[in-house]
């Protein structure tokens, strides 16, 4: 039983210690309510009674007419006090309307003592900018030398207007480097490279953005990395251990794959149809309570504003913006469609005693019913958000694109939407065509990519370059993302990873009326019981093919475990029934017979069921196909094979039997699609943004996902140099890298430093750099020489930029 | 009395050096569109700092205070020792610091209390159901996650706001906790990070203190010639490319100057500073009581060399080291075998070079524990012990395994505070609360980083909003501690 005690006196003394009172006055937090309450209407932005405007800080010390109200450190005789404190009619302030209380006179006497202390930047004027919010539909400026595509007409005249020089373009291979990083994240090889200089078509670079984005996978796996930035999700983080967050991981790759068109996409984060991409809206729920200001509901009005209309609502989740115009219940409005029960307004983390009312925030285009059910309101605020006459939708996301593309966006930082374009025709083009085409991204994508002022060479500035202002002189240079540096290291050196950490079934999904699986669930006969944990069973069959196969591949999975050996070769295994494996086969299969055996073991505590799935196609050299599935003609014994594959003589054989259980109903979609993705050719890359972030990519600035990060950093650091100098994931990637790279035979030094070059820069070396890395490389191609030169080039500020 | 200094008494070297780089780093903050400090317009002043470096030692899992450096009611284990009966599992012990008792276990540190002020009085918020990590976050940054920023950890401000204080040593070095393979590493990731700072003032991560080496070491099997000559020809190929003018030279510059600082250090005769194996045999062995005691070596040997933050910790891995859920008593008594002599050690290591008096040494849990109680009084958090009995019946039961937010002891040495002085007090009953002069984590942060020479009211500009050393700059340091 605990006994009554002090404590109450010690839980005041805490209420008090987080009581700004002590520590001087704030600002911020106490004088700017004081000023707004009373003095707005006489002495705030166009208003100046008396001379005296309170618009900011020079303008409050330079007084009004009749000299100064307050001078910094000096309460005493302060003119400004005098007239708050008066009881003359005459003299009061304010003139009408209720008097300061006498704590907020302590407070305006205690700021002047305090010096006066204001926000930086912070003023009290209406922003001279002001957005527009619907769509609208410059008309396109007249052609120029033939350049027609939109970007280049709006360009063109920015130019001409500003009298500025066009810049000149880019080579090929600068211009191809730059189009395959930033559409698809990958660096070109040089045979992609040497086939487009040759290519003597002049649209040859106008059509490279749509022959790049119609790789879909690689599309879809180069764009992860931006949307699990803006969406926050990620494979491991804060939240998922307590269950506190859920990944939307498979239905944002499904939707990158497919280019779902962007209101679409929009509408199933805020709205979610299914829980696969509820995780976005539902954000972090931390174990215990936390501040008003960060409650799931807040986190939810603030994330939905920030992705989708580059609005900054975390400053109004606490109190009036005093940087924009968004209020308190601007915040809760939000916070309220999503919440499912009523909600108070807290203001700095203590009650108000007034309520949130469900709304959004461009009520022009009509608003959320406060008195409809949670999953309407969240429909109403989804059909609100991708309402046609929200030209701030798409201005944001056109915004965001042209940012990656361009290296700046047309709006600066792409958060902040309420801020000036520098060119607004262009912006505002962008957005309504986007949206009058469907909110089709590659199709944007294209626009940019696909136009002249994209083939610029990049602008080459001073730091201070955009201090007195933003001047377009051509697009910036991009560093590399980590998952842009560590994609090209692989793809360079064949080192990606085995398998995805992501939990995601890659490729496209196989489309409606595929053909329907084959194969059979296959194990021994089912006795009294169902298959003892650890029970370990082979299955064979001998496949004939009637010619070489040129593709062929197999999807296979065993509940629990298999190895799979094909004429005594072992080239597959897993442990997880859950992950369905897709094994490429062309190498290893020969015309005529061959011997498919799969060892499976079963799991688990007690009985449970085990089951073998098969199924694999070739295509033979002559275009005939052959498909080979697991089904009652398989034969299984419990002698095992020896390593090599081997059965002992005398092994007995028996006919596999059909076990019915629920995997195809949970994986057979899955199973259908790799199959349809292993007989068109072995599976790509595994991409960096498909893995979770390990010590490298942290290194190279890939974001912990707790809070939504728009842009990354763009300077490389002391500490990230240490790494990428001795760091062991780098340099095991270099020692294995290089071993690969020599494995390819190259005849001479030079050979190699060329493909290293092309590799990397996408280019060849010029004399000076090619006597370098022969000196570098010694007289003949070793490990260690490959090695080091690729480091080198690796870590050329060429090639950490996409210039 | 106004505790910030004068702005027109003289300065020491130290402040004025510290001021022209505060004039350097805005500007080129500004340029660089990064967080920019607020100071010019909000008036704020920099205290004079009394430490330049700054040694945390963590006990992560929750240091129970009782059992530590503030013993209650003692009573030995005996099945059927009811636990409303007994409030410490160990006898107190007397220090050098007359009236000034601690736990049994703590002898060697007992010794230098008079070097130091122990705070009993240091209490957490009540979050509702506790989980670890997330007072850590608290701690190590001084807000309560969720943040709508990524907030910086107390040794990013320090490397932000006042720099390396040898340009070749990391500012910012966290020692003994892995960040990969434990439970919660994310969570333990999301505050061991300069946040919105950047990663340049983000910690070196050295979770091994025995290979501390290594990492400043060229890469596992590359010989240091091939290192030095691989960076030389890097530079000559660079300085070749005819290539580079379509990047601008100031984003070329940044990255070649960041890899030539990375190469300075791994060159560097500083580098012997990370090999704790350099260190005489016989000090090394007193150190040598597991990772942490290795780790306190390695934490003097780096601020011997221009180390401005180092943090060595017991780790925190779920259920292990101070995080005591069960069998509390035994594992108290082994972590105290583990921290009493090189904590010790370091302070009189520290002492014997000069460097205690400009050393700021911490100790610090992210709370304390209690037999009974969960939180503290009147919070509504979960019970979370794996033990839960009124009475003893073996051994197991004995230990302090409940999460307690209300009263934990926090040590300060050297770095300006005062000597031999307890500040505040736990109830001598239970719920061991604090009774008198409660010490908050934002207030506590506010000491350390005046003592540091940063206003808790340091701000820094970031999305527009201001954000300060201290939550909303409201913290106040503990005026009473400093000599």
């Amino acid at each position: 039983m605990i006994r009554p005690h002090r404590l109450l006196f010690t839980a005041a003394a805490l209420a008090l210690s987080v009581c700004p009172a002590w520590a001087g006055v704030d600002f911020s937090h106490q004088i700017v309510p004081i000023l707004r309450k009373h003095c707005a209407d006489c002495h705030m932005g166009e208003k100046k009674k008396g001379g005296f405007s309170l618009n900011d800080r020079v303008a409050l010390l330079k007084g009004s007419e009749n000299g100064p109200v307050a001078v910094p450190g000096k309460a005493g005789g302060s003119r400004l006090l005098e007239l708050v404190l008066s009881t003359d009619p005459d003299e009061q302030m304010p003139p009408k309307g209720a008097r300061l209380t006498g704590d907020e006179t302590e407070l305006l006497k205690a700021w002047i003592a305090d010096g006066l202390p204001w926000e930086e930047g912070f003023t009290f004027s209406k922003p001279s900018y002001e957005p527009p919010l619907r769509p609208r539909r410059p008309e396109l400026p007249p052609v120029v030398d033939g350049r027609e595509n939109p970007v280049d007409r709006f360009i063109d005249k920015y130019f001409s207007d500003r009298k500025l020089p066009r810049p000149a373009e880019v080579d090929d291979g600068a211009f191809l480097r730059r189009a395959s990083m930033d559409l698809i994240g990958l660096p070109p090889a040089p045979a992609e490279l040497e086939a487009f200089v040759k290519d003597s078509d002049p649209g040859k670079r106008a059509r490279l953005a749509g022959s790049l984005l119609a790789r879909d996978t690689d599309y879809a796996e180069h764009w992860l990395t931006f949307w699990n930035d803006h969406l926050r999700n990620d494979y491991a983080g804060t939240g998922f251990i307590t269950g506190g967050r859920s990944q939307i991981s498979q239905w944002l790759y499904r939707a990158l794959v497919t280019n779902m068109p962007y209101d679409e996409f929009a509408r199933e984060l805020v709205a979610p149809p299914k829980d696969d991409s509820a995780g976005f809206g539902a954000g972090i729920k931390w174990r215990g309570e936390v501040s008003a200001g960060q409650t799931v509901e807040i986190q939810f009005s603030q994330s939905i504003s920030q992705t989708f209309l580059g609005i900054n609502m975390k400053c109004a989740s606490c109190h009036d913006s005093f940087i924009d115009r968004w209020k308190l219940t601007d915040a809760y409005g939000l916070a309220a469609i999503f919440s499912d029960k009523p909600m108070e307004l807290y203001r700095c983390d203590k009650p108000t005693g007034k309520s949130a009312v469900a709304s959004w925030v461009f009520p022009e285009l009509g608003n959320v019913d406060a008195a409809a059910s949670r999953p309407e309101r969240l429909n109403q605020l989804a059909a609100l958000l991708t309402h046609k006459e929200n030209g701030r939708f798409s201005r944001t996301l056109v915004n965001r694109l042209w940012h990656r593309l361009m290296g700046r966006g047309l709006v600066y930082p792409p958060d902040s939407m309420g801020m000036q374009p520098w060119d607004a025709d262009l912006l505002d083009f962008l957005g309504a065509d986007f949206q009058d085409h469907g909110y089709d991204v590659k199709r944007t994508l294209v626009l940019i990519a696909g136009s002249q002022a994209y083939q610029m060479r990049a602008a080459t500035l001073a730091r201070d370059a955009d201090d007195k202002g933003f001047v377009f002189t051509g697009p910036r240079a991009k560093r590399l993302t980590a998952e842009q540096f560590v994609d090209a290291v692989w793809a360079i050196t064949g080192t990606a990873p085995a398998k995805p950490d992501a939990p995601i079934q890659r490729g496209k999904p196989a489309p409606a009326g595929a053909a329907e699986l084959q194969g059979q669930w296959i194990w021994q006969p089912l006795g009294a019981q169902q298959p003892p944990p650890g029970e370990t069973l082979a299955f064979r069959r001998t496949w004939t093919l009637g010619g070489k196969p040129v593709r062929a591949g197999a999807v296979v999975t065993v509940d629990n475990e298999y190895d799979l050996y094909v004429n005594g070769a072992r080239i597959a295994g897993d442990k997880d029934w859950q992950t369905i494996d897709s094994v490429p086969l062309a190498g290893t299969l020969k015309p005529g017979d061959n011997e498919i055996v799969i060892v499976g073991k079963n799991a688990g505590s007690g009985p449970n069921l085990a089951a073998v799935y098969f199924d694999a196609a070739a295509t033979l050299e002559d275009g005939g196909r052959s498909r080979l599935v697991s089904d009652t003609d398989w034969q299984w014994t419990a002698t095992l094979p020896d390593a090599a594959g081997k059965f002992p003589p005398g092994t007995v054989w028996a006919q596999a039997s059909e076990i019915n259980g629920p995997w195809t109903a949970n994986k057979g979609g899955e199973i259908k699609s790799l199959l349809a993705a292993v007989e068109s050719g072995p599976q790509p890359m595994v991409r960096a943004a498909l893995m979770k972030a390990d010590f490298l990519m942290t290194t190279l600035g890939r974001p912990n996902r707790d809070q939504i990060v728009t842009v990354r950093p763009n300077d490389l650091t002391t500490l990230e140099a240490i790494d990428l100098a001795n760091g062991p994931v780098l340099a095991g990637l270099m020692d294995k890298g290089a071993e690969n790279i020599l494995a390819r035979n190259f005849p001479t030094p030079e050979a190699c430093i060329q493909w290293l070059y092309e590799s990397t820069l996408c280019r060849r070396p010029d004399a000076a750099e090619l006597s370098i890395a022969k000196e570098s490389m010694g007289g003949h191609l070793t490990v260690q020489g490959i090695s080091d030169l690729l480091w080198m080039l690796l870590m050329t500020p060429e090639f950490q930029y996409v210039r | 009395m106004n505790f910030e200094i004068d702005p027109t008494a003289p300065h020491s070297i130290v402040r004025r050096d510290f001021l022209k780089k505060l004039a350097l780093g805005t500007a080129a903050a500004l340029a660089a569109g990064e967080p920019r400090l607020l100071s010019a317009a909000t008036g704020v002043i920099q205290p004079a700092p009394t430490a330049d470096a700054c040694i945390l030692l963590w006990m992560g899992g929750g240091m129970a205070a009782p059992d530590t450096f503030d013993p209650k009611l003692y009573r030995p284990f005996k099945p059927g020792l009811a636990i409303k009966d007994t409030m410490s599992t160990f006898p107190d012990i007397e220090t050098v610091v007359s009236g000034l008792r601690i736990s049994q276990g703590l002898e060697n540190i007992a010794k230098v209390m008079d070097r130091g002020t122990l705070i009993r009085s240091h209490i957490q918020p009540d979050l509702g159901s506790i989980l670890h990590s997330r007072h850590q976050y608290h701690w190590h940054t001084g807000y309560v996650p969720p943040q709508t920023v990524a907030c910086p950890h107390l040794g990013a401000w320090m490397a932000k706001v006042l720099g390396p204080r040898n340009p070749v040593i990391p500012p910012f070095i966290n020692i003994g906790q892995r960040l990969e393979g434990v439970g919660e590493q994310e969570e333990l990731k999301a505050f061991t990070t300069a946040g919105f700072f950047g990663s340049e003032f983000g910690p070196m991560n050295l979770p091994f203190p025995e290979a501390a080496a290594q990492s400043v070491r060229p890469p596992e099997g590359m010989d240091p010639g091939r290192f030095s000559s691989r960076y030389e020809q890097f530079k000559r190929l660079v300085k070749a490319g005819t290539q580079t003018s379509f990047v601008s030279d100031y984003q070329q510059e940044s990255m070649l100057r960041s890899m030539e600082n990375a190469h300075r250090l791994l060159n560097a005769k500083e580098r012997s500073a990370f090999d704790i194996n350099l260190e005489p045999k016989e000090n090394l062995a007193v150190y040598d009581t597991g990772r942490f005691g290795r780790g306190c070596l390695l934490a003097r040997r780096l601020v011997e060399a221009g180390a401005r933050f180092v943090e060595v910790t017991t780790e925190y891995v779920p259920f292990l080291n101070w995080d005591t859920h069960a069998n509390g008593h035994t594992t108290a008594a082994d972590m105290k075998k583990q921290i009493d002599a090189p904590i010790d050690r370091l302070i009189l290591d520290l002492e014997a070079r000069g460097l205690l008096d400009r050393t700021l040494v911490i100790l610090a849990s992210e709370f304390s524990r209690d037999m009974m109680m969960e939180g503290k009084p009147g919070s509504n958090a979960a019970d979370q012990t794996t033990e839960a009995v009124d009475v003893m019946t073996e051994l197991k039961h004995y230990g302090l395994h409940r999460h307690f937010t209300a009263g934990s002891s926090v040590l300060m040495f050297g770095g300006g505070m005062k000597k031999g002085l307890v500040h505040g007090a736990t109830s001598p009953d239970r719920p061991s609360v604090t009774i008198e002069k409660p010490v908050s984590v934002i207030d506590l942060h506010a000491t350390i980083l005046t003592a540091m020479g940063i206003s808790p009211k340091t701000a820094y500009d970031v999305e527009k909003r201001p954000f300060y050393a201290t939550a909303d700059g409201v913290g106040v340091p503990v005026r009473e501690i400093f000599a």
